[in-house]
């Protein structure tokens, strides 16, 4: 894009309730805006619209975060920006000619009479209404008064031009002239434009780019959409354009699923948790016990839970929490569904996973309240391909060619996040996963014996498993995630929806103390105590304190060092549950021809990756919230994916199986069980 | 595909038993005005089944509100006729009711009442015990149960709308005419009621005649949109059929390719063949 004009830069707009407490209007907006861009704004009543244009005018001022115009920031309203209203507020005492003089007098005070006078008419004949000027408003249409309020903004040469339902208060055939007539004038005098509207049409007609919000309370920007649509555009010939209804299919599906999302959370008794309502303060307040049952399998990414229980971050906040061992992943998620485990720090792949009901289970109301880890994952092969000088992907592609054998590669769980990871990779290189490899399920804990025993050729685990195996001279590591997907979420928290609206405050607090416990965990000068607890026979056990010390040691010559990171537990954005990653994870499940992609996937991420308690429980414990920013994620291998594009993502990627797109039955979160509300697909 | 075509059938055969149940025959309308005779409808010829669902759309003076003041009985044709059950429509009756778009309800009296007295003068045969309960059910369909005590200025447009409906139903008439009950609600209301509307008509069946001017509306609601010329003279342009399996969803039908289609086909209509004068 353009250097940005306007640029929103994490604009956050809350207001005082009469009874206390706070609405939070608009959460963490970025937005940029290109010179000569028509930007949309659309969005169901209370999204913060409107709220979000009078700031861009500077009639109101961000609590956080802020506007900047041409690198400055917009602190007051000012000539250079001007809004139009759906009411017109034109002077009713003062004739066409008058109301527009007196704009241009007001701000060309330098200018002579004749270049005013000469503005005015200009502006007047811009908009048609030569033969009106002398009228009063009330003996004009609502059309010829909103064209009059038009050529008032645009008289006084603004460079951004803020439109508020313009024409919202107009019958739609008179709508559709002044559509017409505005994109041309807007053309003519090239000046960058942000429109509210509540209308589909209207804004695929003006738009560039549509930025859809999400409801309010906490609006955030749900998608956005490029109209690709060629111009000029002629309001009935735009239709017809073979793209037109996909796009209108888009917008639409936008705001029903936002609909939707409200009902779902109206029927769930809860709004989007509010991070500025003050939480009382657990110590000040007798409270019972709280006990939570929480499982998990033992790896690196357990240290922020086994750090929170050693320095009693869950005793400070009166939580009983009781860790649950398991040794497959399977058998943790059934314990899940049944209602045995509250919460379970899971692969990142299966909040979505659950809720969809995939591999053969029902849909269950999963949700996600944070990111546990990122990183961390290393994919291994055998020893015996060193030998046979396999050193990189291609080495491995060319091998596999030769010998037209497959591959056996060992993953934890089916649709995990390293399952994901390691396909990935795989095609990147040529290789199509479900050609050329067999997987096999195996525990993490039997990997190494099934290494040893020759059963598998390779596998992809975290650096702990993976240097255990090259401790024991089994295996080195061919690729990191560094060569995937540096940063990719890796373990999430997952609960019941039910369970997190009827828990909130416990939930809030069990995310404080792993956010706590993360961030002693990134912290260097703690490692050896950190290396020395999760030795300990409930964690990892005495036999890991080795490899842990070691665990960078890749086993490919790479020089070592005790202060390289481990996972990511806290830094840079660790712990945000961020949808835009679950629409990867969308996509790759649809790629492996696991499910089709959901039509409805932002009602999907919305129910499933629940950021709010993710940003409360930070402001909780003093530190800032964070939200996902919505820049495209880098992925080392394959190109880059906007959550906004998924589908043309899906389909550049090698070895796609499946493209196919439907609305997908969700789960209900009041269910305790889940029931799937039927809705019938498109035909 | 399934679901489909059976829907579609179950759609037919009701409204094959009874095609010619709403009859309009030739129908004219002129009204005498201080500068002479102004024709409003022409030559309008249309057989409405029993339990069908018919929008009307055109720009506005194009006849559509004269038009169903012939089928509620406020007018009768100047030319032709039209008839319900074969009988020519002479004055308005408990069996045809109207919801306009400015609600109508009687402000000082609460939700409640407001239904209770349409239900009392329509449906006298009732005792108390049932008239009360005929109220209750239609203040649950259109969920305002815990509203019914509230007067019309405590409640919102989209309520009142609800009221209106409500009250329109419990009276459980043969024919429903609509006009343009959701032109002053926001989007989301405007499509909870057409859910709801749908949904309360599935139940009773009753024929409905609506006006509207937004074709997003018609198509998801109507069997059939009739389409007016532009007045004076008015007449019907066109009737399209709308295919859509039923019950319908708002999001599958926008994602069905005969969508698109069908909406530019009614746009073309209104927007470039029958264009009005602007201003």
């Amino acid at each position: 894009m353009d250097r940005a004009m306007v640029t929103v830069d994490n604009v956050t707009r809350s207001f005082a309730l009469p009874k206390g407490g706070t609405y939070v209007a608009l959460k963490d907006i970025n937005l940029n805006i290109a010179e000569g861009e028509f930007i949309s704004l659309i969005g169901h009543s209370g999204c913060g619209k409107s709220t979000l244009l009078n700031l861009m005018a500077g009639l109101d001022q961000a609590n956080t975060g802020g506007i900047l115009m041409d690198s400055r920031q917009v602190t007051d309203p000012g000539p250079d920006r001007m809004v139009v209203f759906q009411n017109y507020s034109l002077l009713p005492w003062q004739s066409v000619r008058q109301n527009i003089a007196l704009a241009v007098n007001n701000v060309m005070r330098e200018s002579s009479q004749v270049e005013r006078r000469e503005r005015v008419e200009q502006s007047i004949a811009l908009v048609g209404l030569g033969h009106a000027a002398d009228k009063l408003p009330a003996e004009l249409s609502g059309g010829m008064k909103q064209r009059v309020a038009i050529a008032r903004a645009l008289a006084i040469r603004p460079r951004l031009l803020l439109l508020d339902e313009p024409f919202g208060a107009l019958d739609a055939l008179t709508r559709g002239n002044l559509q017409q007539q505005l994109m041309q004038i807007c053309q003519q005098a090239g000046v960058t434009t942000v429109m509210v509207t509540h209308s589909v049409d209207e804004a695929l007609l003006l738009s560039d780019r549509v930025v859809c919000l999400t409801n309010g309370p906490a609006a955030g920007i749900g998608q956005i959409l490029k109209v690709t649509l060629p111009r000029p555009r002629e309001r009935l010939e735009v239709m017809e354009h073979p793209d037109y209804y996909r796009l209108r299919g888009e917008l639409i599906n936008f705001l029903q699923q936002q609909r939707r999302l409200k009902q779902h959370r109206q029927e769930l008794g809860t709004s989007v948790v509010s991070p500025s309502v003050p939480q009382p303060a657990p110590k000040a307040v007798a409270m019972a016990q709280r006990t939570v049952r929480i499982g998990y399998l033992p790896g690196l990414d357990i240290a922020p839970m086994a750090v929170a229980l050693d320095r009693g971050f869950f005793s400070d906040r009166n939580i009983q929490v009781i860790p649950v061992v398991f040794h497959r992943w399977q058998q943790m998620e059934e314990q899940l569904r049944a209602g045995d485990l509250q919460l379970a720090i899971t692969s990142a792949t299966s909040p979505l996973a659950l809720a969809l009901g995939q591999h053969g289970q029902p849909s269950w109301p999963a949700i996600t309240p944070m990111t546990v880890t990122r990183s961390g994952n290393a994919i291994c092969l055998a020893q015996r391909f060193r030998d046979l000088n396999v050193h990189s992907l291609s080495d491995l592609a060319a091998l596999l060619d030769d010998r037209g054998s497959r591959l056996r590669l060992a993953i934890g769980q089916q649709g995990s996040m390293q399952d994901l990871l390691l396909r990935h990779w795989l095609a990147s290189g040529g290789i199509d996963p479900d050609q050329a490899v067999d997987f096999q399920i195996l525990s993490p804990l039997a990997i190494q014996s099934a290494l040893r025993n020759g059963e598998i050729d390779g596998f992809i685990a975290g650096r702990y498993r993976v240097a255990k195996a090259m401790d024991a001279g089994l295996g080195y590591v061919l690729a990191t995630d560094l060569d995937i997907w540096s940063g990719h979420p890796e373990k999430v928290l997952t609960c019941h929806e039910a369970w997190a609206a009827n828990n909130e405050a416990l939930l809030l607090d069990v995310c404080g103390a792993l956010i706590r416990g993360g961030q002693i965990c990134e912290n260097g000068g703690q490692r050896d105590r950190l290396i020395g607890l999760l030795s300990r026979p409930q964690w990892l056990g005495n036999d890991a304190a080795l490899a842990l010390q070691r665990q960078l040691n890749l086993g490919n010559g790479q020089a070592t060092s005790n202060l390289l990171p481990l996972n990511r537990y806290h830094s840079d954005r660790a712990h945000v549950a961020n949808s835009a990653e679950g629409a990867w994870i969308l996509t790759q499940f649809s790629r492996w021809g696991w499910s089709p992609f959901p039509r409805n996937r932002l009602e999907l991420l919305g129910q499933v990756y629940r950021n709010d308690f993710c940003s409360t429980a930070l402001e909780q414990e003093g530190l800032a919230a964070l939200s996902p920013d919505r820049q495209p994620i880098q992925l080392a291998c394959g190109g880059p994916f906007d959550q906004d594009e998924p589908l043309s993502y899906l389909e550049a990627l090698p070895f796609t199986h499946n493209t196919a797109i439907a609305v997908m039955p969700l789960p209900s979160g009041t269910a305790k069980r889940a029931t799937t509300t039927t809705e019938t697909p498109a035909s | 595909m399934t679901t489909l075509s059976s829907s579609l059938e179950t759609v037919d055969r009701d409204l094959a038993r009874d095609p010619d149940y709403l009859c309009f025959e030739g129908v004219g309308q002129v009204f005498q005005t201080k500068n002479g005779p102004f024709e409003a409808l022409r030559d309008i010829n249309l057989q409405v089944a029993k339990g069908e669902f018919i929008c009307v759309v055109g720009h506005s003076g194009c006849g559509k509100s004269t038009l169903l003041n012939m089928v509620s009985g406020f007018l009768t044709p100047s030319s032709g006729r039209v008839t319900l059950h074969d009988q020519p429509i002479e004055s308005p009756g408990p069996d045809r009711m109207v919801v306009f778009q400015n609600y109508s309800l009687l402000p000082w009296k609460s939700v409640e009442q407001n239904v209770a007295l349409a239900v009392k003068a329509a449906r006298s045969e009732l005792t108390a015990q049932a008239q009360a309960s005929v109220v209750d059910h239609h203040l649950e369909m259109v969920g305002l149960l815990e509203a019914r005590h509230k007067r019309p200025g405590e409640i919102s447009g989209g309520m009142r709308q609800r009221v209106a409906i409500a009250r329109a139903l419990a009276v459980q008439p043969e024919v429903l005419v609509l006009d343009e009950p959701f032109g002053a609600l926001d989007a989301i209301t405007k499509e909870e009621l057409q859910e709801e509307l749908l949904a309360i008509w599935r139940e009773h069946k009753p024929t409905v005649l609506m006006i509207t001017h937004d074709i997003d509306e018609a198509l998801f609601l109507a069997d059939r949109i009739v389409m007016m010329t532009n007045g004076p003279s008015a007449t019907i342009g066109e009737i399209v059929d709308v295919p859509f399996a039923r019950p319908r969803s708002y999001e599958a039908i926008q994602n069905d390719p005969h969508y698109g289609q069908l909406r530019n086909h009614a746009l073309d209509f209104l927007y470039r063949r029958h264009a009005h004068q602007d201003d």
